[in-house]
């Protein structure tokens, strides 16, 4: 049976303060396949999980409506809900083990409902021994009380529990958590029969693994708005909206292969007065302590996009108005830019100097907050095409796209406006500063030159801030090294805090680290890419190493000959390459003989 | 590379030996006027004296104090050395600042006329002005500089040229730096001791071409200058006055060139690594 959820909205009341736990939420499920439900902890998974169950506490108010086929079941009476609940819908709640009584032992508990239900206690347990059989819980185990059992077999027997009266729609809080790898694809196993007998199953999950294996669908909810509906098979490789994007990356894949990055920021709650109306419905708004607290203390901001604060592409449009779902491809996103933006495009760009052609006509696509790699050998273009992509060469054909504008006119009319946008890493840290320059001159000398600041406290204050992001000291007689003074970590860091100080959109890095020795390397670039999520860049990335561009890249992309060959995200390239120069770099890259179609010894 | 330079320079006996003979001919110059017994104008004396207690390098054939236009002289030509040398170097480094930073058609026109003045014998030039026009001794010194720039830019230029090619130098371009910006502050003082050397360079060159030119009699006879003391005093050179009017100013000038020669030396071996083991 289908359930259809609209316009669902759930506040948890306290006092005079409500806090919105689900904002008009449409959501439908349907027979035979299965929909998961992910997001952040406080997003409002389980709220939703309960609102059908009918399960919500007392101090819940709800709006909307939810329904079961053609039956409204929202605001149904306690007789009229146990019509319903688990001999229709069930749920298997997070935690399980709380659940079950520790006097009665598994197969007590799982047939209690039939017995309930009227039917023989001797029939009712055979069929919960049938079923606890099915779940791999044999008769011996399922005899046993709840502490007696493992944590894998009371999630089997919690499943068992809500299948026994055979409902149509299975709702699965959380049933992984907290399962070794093996009870884990043996419960998949489970859920995957559970949709080929045609139940509807709604899925929630922090688990982005099982939920891209099993789902058909997928939404992805914070702060109980959906940001993104697409389907399961997306999720990893085409993230249309920046916090789905974020919320993988964030998570453990077997086969990812860049370091976890955290979600910048922290999740808010969104608190609402809640005042009572003559109509006896409340009327919410969102409570604010003070206009500049909007994303202090827990407060979400008060309208706009919900996740525009820890965004990676939020605009200035972001912070107003009620962001509809549009159309993204095959997904449906909550995001005024239509989904993840593109922050730079090539079309057809090409440059050669003199008789060397560097870079073919090329097309890419960099999307905001992503890292993207470039890799290929020395002389395939990287560097060339990585310059164009700073400005700071000029192609002889084609188009660039930056922040949806044009870039060529950009960079002619206005290049100081460019310029602050983004930041550049050079190969060589100690070439690319000045030897006559303290630590202090170098990070400054960009907010010099743009002369955003004239006020020289403010510019300390941010020259201070970028030291301080890049992990160094923000000492005065620190201030007044030169560069030879360091080491070349701290040179790089250096450079790196100079390319930041401005706050850019784009971060371009050309072979930052190799340079360095590979301890100093493993830290700067954890730190690059700490400072990618916080500060939400978007990285180009270029090195000709395809092992550290698979630990930083979100996607690579494999150039030979001034082409790009090759370009996916980052797991799939190295997993699986189909192109020639993509197996030979890996290969090469293995250690292993390959003959390179570039160099003829 | 950046250097200690004062830590290298302090311990260059080259450098030491130079500076200390430039500060005290510095020095003489700047406070002798003070020091010295009689006004060299004056010539009140009796002529061609020896040297005496009164008179302690003797007088000279109009009866002025020798001691005392030595001084004057050595004043005169360490001011002539300094205005051309400074102009020299400034006109120098513009064009080759200019020349390298426009490059193009701008850097050939730059160019071209540097090889062209390079091209002029400058004694030849400065005798025919001297010796039409009878500047005075400033404007001969700018005609000097005129004359003397196109070295100091082809250095500039080419140091300039590669500078401008350095990584941090396309940074600061990248950044959005304007090329006023980027001159000023990096190519002008990462140049600097191209500077220093070329700056003592010309003055080395300003001085030995005025001694030449007051020498060979091109200079307003009424000017005190080294280069006129010797032409006089070799006009009585039968006479026993070679030790106390011909050697004085002789000993002055070369004192003067060789103490700009060793600092010219000595700078040029340490901003020029290259130089360190040959020199």
């Amino acid at each position: 049976m289908t359930i259809q959820i609209k316009d669902l909205t759930i506040y948890y009341q306290d006092l005079d303060h409500a806090l919105l736990a689900l904002d008009r939420l449409d959501l439908a499920l349907h027979p035979g396949k299965i929909t998961a439900l992910v997001g952040e902890s406080g997003s409002g998974k389980t709220t939703l999980g309960k609102a059908v169950m009918g399960l919500l506490p007392k101090n819940a108010r709800a709006e909307g409506s939810i329904s079961l086929g053609r039956t409204q079941i929202m605001g149904l009476d306690e007789p009229g809900m146990n019509q319903v609940r688990w001999s229709q819908i069930a749920m298997v709640f997070q935690n399980g083990a709380a659940s079950l009584n520790p006097v009665h032992n598994l197969a007590d508990q799982v047939a209690e409902p039939l017995v309930q239900k009227g039917i023989g206690r001797t029939k009712a347990m055979a069929a919960a021994r049938d079923l606890l059989a099915r779940m791999g819980i044999d008769a011996e185990q399922a005899a046993r009380y709840p502490h007696e059992l493992s944590g894998g077999q009371i999630q089997r027997g919690l499943l068992a529990m809500s299948l026994i009266l055979d409902p149509q729609v299975l709702i699965l809080d959380e049933p992984t958590a907290a399962l070794d790898a093996m009870t884990k694809v043996f419960i998949t196993r489970v859920i995957q029969d559970l949709r080929r007998a045609g139940k509807t199953i709604l899925l929630i999950t922090h688990d982005l693994d099982l939920a891209r294996n099993l789902a058909d669908d997928i939404a992805v909810l914070y702060l109980g708005r959906i940001m993104e509906h697409l389907p399961g098979t997306d999720l990893v490789d085409r993230p249309c909206h920046p916090y789905t994007l974020a919320l993988v990356r964030a998570f453990p894949f077997m086969d990812g292969m860049r370091e976890l990055g955290g979600i910048r920021g922290d999740a808010f709650f969104r608190m609402v007065h809640a005042h009572a109306q003559e109509d006896g419905r409340t009327h919410a708004h969102v409570h604010v302590a003070a206009p500049d607290a909007v994303h202090q203390g827990g407060h979400a901001p008060p309208q706009g996009c919900l996740f525009q604060p820890r965004c990676t592409q939020a605009v200035l449009d972001c912070s107003f108005g009620d962001i509809d779902v549009t159309a993204c491809g095959t997904h449906q996103v909550r995001c005024i830019r239509g989904g993840i933006a593109r922050i730079l495009s090539f079309e057809k760009v090409a440059k050669s100097f003199g008789k060397v052609k560097a870079l073919a006509p090329t097309d890419l696509t960099l999307m905001a907050g992503e890292v993207f790699c470039l890799v290929g050998e020395t002389g395939s273009g990287k560097s060339t095409l990585a310059a164009i992509a700073a400005g700071a060469v000029i192609p002889d054909q084609g188009r660039r796209i930056f922040q949806d504008r044009d870039m060529d006119t950009w960079m002619k009319t206005d290049f100081a406006s460019l310029a602050p946008k983004i930041g550049m890493i050079y190969q060589n840290p100690a070439e690319s500063v000045s030897h006559r320059l303290t630590v202090f001159d170098i990070v400054a000398e960009p907010l010099h030159i743009q002369q955003q600041e004239g006020d020289p406290e403010k510019i300390r204050a941010r020259v201070l801030a970028a030291l301080a992001d890049v992990r160094l000291s923000t000492a005065p007689e620190f201030l007044k090294r030169y560069p030879h003074e360091l080491n070349m970590g701290a040179v790089q860091r250096v450079c790196i805090a100079r390319a930041l100080v401005h706050a850019p959109d784009l971060l371009i890095a050309d072979e930052p680290t190799s340079a360095l020795d590979p301890s100093v390397q493993a830290k700067v670039l954890k730190m690059l890419l700490s400072l990618q999520i916080e500060k939400g860049l978007t990285m180009l990335f270029v090195t000709h190493d395809i092992g550290l561009a698979r630990k930083v890249a979100d996607r690579i992309g494999v150039m030979a000959n001034g082409t790009i060959m090759e370009t996916g995200a980052a797991a799939r390239i190295v997993n699986h390459p189909e192109q020639a120069c993509t197996k030979m770099l890996i290969n090469s890259a293995r250690g292993q003989d390959t003959r390179s179609p570039g160099i003829h010894p | 590379m950046h250097l200690d330079m004062g830590g290298q320079i302090g311990k260059d006996p080259w450098f030491i030996t130079g500076i200390s003979i430039l500060l005290l001919l510095g020095f003489l110059a700047v406070a002798g006027p003070f020091l010295v017994p009689y006004d060299p104008y004056d010539i009140s004396f009796s002529p061609l004296d020896p040297p005496s207690a009164d008179h302690w390098l003797g007088t000279n054939d109009g009866g002025m104090d020798i001691l005392s236009e030595l001084v004057f002289s050595l004043r005169n030509t360490v001011i002539f050395g300094i205005t051309a040398g400074t102009a020299g170097l400034v006109l120098g480094v513009i064009t080759g600042l200019f020349s390298a930073w426009a490059g193009g058609w701008a850097d050939q026109v730059v160019m071209r006329l540097a090889d062209v003045v390079l091209a002029l014998p400058s004694v030849m030039v400065l005798i025919l002005l001297a010796a039409f026009f009878q500047p005075s001794p400033v404007v001969l010194a700018l005609a000097l500089a005129c004359l003397a720039w196109p070295t100091t830019a082809r250095g500039v230029r080419a140091q300039a040229l590669t500078l401008k090619n350095s990584l941090h130098i396309k940074a600061a371009q990248r950044m959005g730096g304007s090329g006023r910006y980027i001159i000023a502050r990096h190519l002008m003082p990462e140049l600097f001791p191209l500077y220093l050397i070329n700056f003592a360079a010309k003055t080395r060159m300003a001085v030995f071409m005025e001694a030449s030119l007051a020498f060979l009699g091109l200079f307003d006879p009424g000017e005190k200058s080294l280069g006129l003391m010797i032409n006089y005093a070799l006009q009585y050179y039968y006479l026993d006055i070679w030790y106390n009017w011909l050697m004085p100013p002789i000993l002055l000038l070369s004192l003067l060139i060789m103490g700009a020669t060793f600092v010219t030396v000595s700078l040029e071996k340490i901003f020029d690594p290259r130089l360190r083991k040959t020199v």
